[in-house]
């Protein structure tokens, strides 16, 4: 008959708790959960930010774009399906004031419900701060972009036509959302309410307008409104949606979730490692707890039930510590993004526990019940023979599932296989390394060392005598380390492309439509103002008309293959920054021949390849021109970028305005007034806001970054304490004889620091080459960024493994010379 | 009580079987002490593990209260264990991450007594230390240690004491002291003793010495 025993697994788990290694295990756990549960929350966050931003250019979820006027019917349906709506339409105009100043501007009429994504900036004077109490402009009412105050000489509260229709100017245009459609084409942006539309007299049939019908909602209503809308779409009436749009901060934000997935994975392996550490010191050190038991009546089963619950006791705790850590840290993420993003720490959902949950389990049941369930077979003999060998090692086979679950784990938790797999090589070729270098780097120690002083001589030949313990602890400090170590150089690279891509100096200003005989008295006025301007490029608005004799249509949809397409044509000697060629040859700097540069997409977009012949026309003039080479441009560079370069004496023919780009301090606004008036036909484009918040992005994604690593930093060290730990036992025990024999304490706590430090610094030098295999694979392949072995590491590495283990490792056995030797003799 | 017959164990070492007990033959009636002596390596200790139920012998059995522990498995002589038989041990084996009371506790807890508080109070204080309840094995001396070992031992009334070198780590007047309180004990519960000893004074005091030999048991004194 099988008694049920009073002592319950919470019973152990408190009593054990203050023996010491539980908090361990405890705390390894628990930041396992805690690191999972907040970046999982924060990615998703992320995710749906990153979604928000790229619906912030279409200003709406989605767009139904048309020549012809919008049907009332396509409205009421939207609204039958729960769907909000705006009405937008856009065309050419003069804007007139009272006393006949002039000019022409690309009018936006919208609805009170525009923008339905993303807002609209408007400030109360000319190049002013936005006011955030500004909304749509009311009936009436107009908005004017900046540089047509000067232009039409007017203020806030003057009033101009827009055909028929007199308009009070309630503001200035800062952001547009929807803006990039309409950049270089048109005039300036006079924005007016859609209600005044009619009384403007403006839009007759036959005039050249842009009817955009603004959609948001669910995607469900949305794709039940796209069905029904299809059919009835006539040429010239398209729908844009998510996939038109194009993120400003797109690539960056989706470099950062990748850090940070990446980020999250390796904090999972590390506590793992922490882990199985933790956990088998503490079966170790209840080995004997466990034979007494057995020969006080414990059965094997009952030791099972004891050990199995306290630790199922643990993995609640450490979930619920861990979530709540999690949530909390998550709240704190997205602290840093609210304002940019308007994101709320509202419910973050249930996923990211379940991932705590699931990442608590199978460390659990992986990495720390395989030792613990060793206690279960302890002999009880071993109350009479102490000298029993302890039996809490991992079995091949249970080696082989636990690796199995981490990488089923980190699979499913990045969703990236390349990530995972470039962890697991850096993580193979370091314990590959580690098996066959570790002994033969304390080998060598061994042999320096017998050279050296005493204490050097003591603690290496001790290293060496140790050599599979030492191998194996040199392993784990290894695996620890070269997984922190990827991450610095992965986190390095990554702010350092940042910064390059945006540096302080970035234009935040172009200027385009820059005459040709005005380009010279351009330059001097910003010279005369202390600008400094980026080199000029010549432009001239072109189309390819046909590629290999083949005729391309002139089809509206800009999504179809093989159409006529325009473009910004220039002309270069050199290959322009932030470009590469990837297929074909750049031309030599005078070259007469008639070649053409494409830019990839626009390469596709047209399916030409180098070697093919092209036919475009500038204004009403043809010309033909062989592709010499496929460029990929950086888009995100805020440089000029042209889908289409020639050589110059190609262009030379053919007439072509200007564009410029400088860089604006924030206090010399003014310029651009007068510049306006200098220069009348110029258009500014102004990216300051936009720059800003990009630059601001990218602060703060950079401080969450560090924030992170400074996580997996801590779940770093949480691993090389435990491994410290781990050999703490037998090295008091050796440190007790020698100080029974007559050692002095500074020869064993030197001897110790040597011990410790050489491992150390040993482990640091196998991490290195691991973390640079990792980091190749994680740069090339995942994070698409360019690999550079990160040499300044090395030193620092080395040195700092060496003196982290080295002073970690004294301390931990501080009690070999300040306990009497028996006591640690007994106590062992 | 306690019987063994041609008890024997054999250990591989590499190729060659060391014999450590050579057929042994011992029978102790319930109620009696007996100790058994012999040089460090004479096979004391693994008698006293076979005769405990905590190792299985190579060749012949034993029975405790009749039952012959050949035909019990691991988990049925850890039941035995648990019924009817007590350990004190020389190194006191006292778990550091309970106190006193706690690892008085421990054996009743794990037969499922439900007044094992009560009980490991009443032979705490039996062996005066009923004011060192909540102290952990670490702040006792080693004289406490033994004494809170043996109130372990007796706590959940066995009818079979196993001591093994009980004095060893004791000083010659703490030894004497928990001697004293051994045979008390014994005395007060009726339990059977069987006790491994170097110690003379100890094995004086048992009805029964037994001198063990390279492997091989004799009857010294009855």
């Amino acid at each position: 008959m099988t008694t049920r025993a009073t002592l319950s697994p919470l019973t152990l788990l408190l009593r054990d708790w203050r023996g010491g290694e539980l908090s361990m295990l405890l705390a390894a756990l628990t930041l396992a959960v805690a690191v999972v549960v907040a970046i999982s929350a924060f990615v998703s966050s992320l995710q749906n930010t990153l979604a928000q931003e790229s619906l912030r250019f279409l200003a709406a979820d989605q767009v139904v774009s048309s020549r012809q006027p919008l049907q009332t019917t396509w409205r009421q349906k939207a609204h039958e399906l729960g769907l909000s709506s705006a009405n937008v339409t856009t065309f050419s105009s003069m804007a007139m004031t009272d006393d006949d100043r002039m000019h022409l501007v690309s009018v936006k009429a919208v609805d009170s419900a525009y923008p339905l994504r993303g807002q609209l900036g408007v400030s109360l004077e000319a190049f002013g701060a936005i006011d955030p109490e500004l909304a749509g402009p009311s009936p009436g009412e107009v908005y004017l972009a900046p540089r047509l105050f000067s232009l039409l000489e007017v203020a806030i509260g003057d009033r101009i036509w827009v055909g028929d229709k007199d308009l009070r100017v309630a503001g200035a245009i800062r952001a547009e959302p929807d803006a990039t459609s309409g950049m270089f084409g048109y005039g300036p942006r006079l924005m007016m309410s859609h209600d005044d539309l009619l009384a403007t007299g403006v839009v007759q049939p036959g005039s050249r307008v842009a009817y955009r019908l603004l959609l948001g909602g669910d995607s469900a209503s949305l794709t039940d409104f796209n069905e029904w809308l299809e059919p009835r779409l006539v040429q010239g009436q398209r729908i844009l949606g998510r996939e038109d749009a194009q993120g400003r901060v797109g690539s960056t934000l989706d470099r950062a979730q990748g850090f940070l997935l990446l980020a999250g994975s390796l904090a999972v392996m590390l506590s793992a490692a922490a882990i199985a550490l933790a956990a088998r010191r503490f079966s170790e050190r209840h080995t004997q707890a466990v034979a007494v038991m057995k020969s006080l009546g414990a059965q094997a089963r009952q030791v099972s039930r004891l050990y199995g619950g306290s630790l199922m006791l643990l993995g609640v705790a450490a979930v619920v510590l861990g979530g709540l850590l999690g949530a909390a840290l998550q709240v704190l993420f997205i602290a840093q993004f609210a304002d940019e993003f308007g994101l709320l720490p509202g419910p973050i959902g249930w996923r990211p526990f379940i991932i705590g949950g699931v990442t608590a389990l199978v460390c659990l049941g992986f990495f720390a019940w395989p030792p613990l369930r060793r206690l279960a077979a302890v002999s009880p003999l071993r109350v009479l023979r102490r000298e029993q060998g302890v039996d809490t090692g991992y079995r091949p086979h249970e080696l082989a599932l636990a690796g199995l679950a981490m990488v089923l784990l980190m699979l499913w938790y990045s969703g990236d296989i390349v990530t995972t797999g470039a962890l697991v090589l850096g993580l193979v070729v370091t314990v590959l390394m580690g098996v066959i270098a570790a002994r033969q780097l304390l080998r060598i120690a061994k042999t320096a060392g017998s050279r050296a002083g005493s204490v050097w001589r003591f603690s290496l030949a001790g290293l060496a005598r140790r050599r599979n313990e030492s191998s194996l602890q040199m392993v784990i400090f290894a695996l620890a380390m070269m997984l922190a170590i990827s991450l610095v150089i992965i986190r390095t690279s990554l702010l350092a492309q940042w910064q390059a891509q945006l540096p302080p100096d970035t234009p935040n200003h172009f200027l385009l439509n820059i005459e040709a005989d005005k380009t010279d008295v351009l330059a001097e006025f910003l010279r005369d103002n202390h600008i400094v301007s980026e080199p000029v490029f010549p432009m001239s608005r072109g189309r390819v008309m046909a590629v290999n004799d083949i005729e391309l249509t002139d089809s509206d949809d800009n999504r179809q293959a093989g159409r006529q397409r325009e473009a910004n044509f220039t002309h270069a000697a050199t290959l322009p920054e932030a470009n590469q060629v990837i297929a074909g040859s750049w031309w030599s700097p005078d070259t007469t021949e008639s070649l053409v540069s494409l830019e990839r997409e626009f390469a596709e977009s047209v399916s030409a390849g180098v070697g093919d012949r092209l036919r475009l026309q500038i204004g009403s003039e043809s010309f033909t021109a062989t592709v010499a080479s496929i460029r990929e441009a950086d888009w995100q560079s805020m440089k000029p970028n042209f889908f289409v370069i020639f050589p110059e004496a190609v262009l030379a023919p053919f007439p072509k305005t200007f564009m410029t780009s400088f860089l604006l301090a924030e206090s010399q606004q003014g310029v651009l007034t007068a510049l306006v008036r200098q220069f009348p036909t110029v258009s500014i484009v102004e990216l300051d806001i936009v720059l800003t918040e990009i630059q601001s992005i990218i602060a703060r994604v950079s401080v969450a970054i560090e924030g992170v690593l400074a996580v997996i930093v801590m779940a770093g060290l949480l691993v090389l304490v435990a491994g410290i730990q781990a050999s703490v036992d037998a090295r008091l025990h050796e440190g007790a004889l020698l100080r029974a024999l007559g050692a002095k304490q500074r020869l064993l706590l030197g001897a110790l620091w040597v011990e410790f430090a050489v491992l150390g610094g040993l482990a640091a030098l196998l991490a290195l080459v691991g973390a640079e295999v990792a980091a190749w694979g994680l740069q090339t392949q995942a994070l698409d960024l360019e690999y550079n072995p990160s040499l300044w590491l090395w030193l620092p590495s080395i040195a700092l493994g060496a003196a982290f283990i080295g002073t970690v490792g004294v301390w931990s056995c501080r009690h070999t010379v300040s306990v009497p030797p028996l006591r640690v003799l007994r106590e062992i | 009580m306690i019987k063994a017959k041609n008890l024997q164990k054999h250990v591989a070492m590499g190729e060659v079987q060391l014999e450590i007990l050579r057929g042994i033959d011992l029978e102790i009636k319930a109620g009696e002490s007996a100790a058994i002596v012999g040089a460090s390596g004479s096979g004391k200790s693994t008698l006293l593990g076979l005769l405990a139920g905590l190792d299985a012998a190579s060749a012949g059995d034993v029975w405790i209260d009749g039952q012959p522990l050949s035909s019990l498995d691991e988990e049925a002589r850890a039941r035995l264990r648990a019924d009817k038989v007590g350990f004190v041990f020389q190194s006191f084996q006292l778990l550091p991450a309970l106190n006193a009371l706690e690892n008085v506790m421990l054996p009743l807890e794990l037969a499922g007594q439900a007044s094992a508080r009560e009980q490991a109070e009443r032979y705490l204080s039996a062996v005066g230390l009923s004011h060192r309840l909540d102290h952990y094995p670490n702040t006792l001396s080693g004289g406490e240690q033994q004494r809170v070992a043996i109130a372990r031992a007796f706590a959940p009334q066995p009818t079979l004491l196993f001591a093994d070198e009980p004095t060893g780590n004791l000083d010659t007047q703490t030894g004497e002291h928990v001697i004293d309180l051994l045979f008390e004990l014994n005395r007060a519960e009726g339990t059977t003793l069987v006790l491994v000893t170097h110690d003379n004074r100890l094995a004086k005091r048992c009805q029964r010495v037994y001198e063990m030999d390279s492997g091989c048991l004799s009857l010294v004194r009855q």
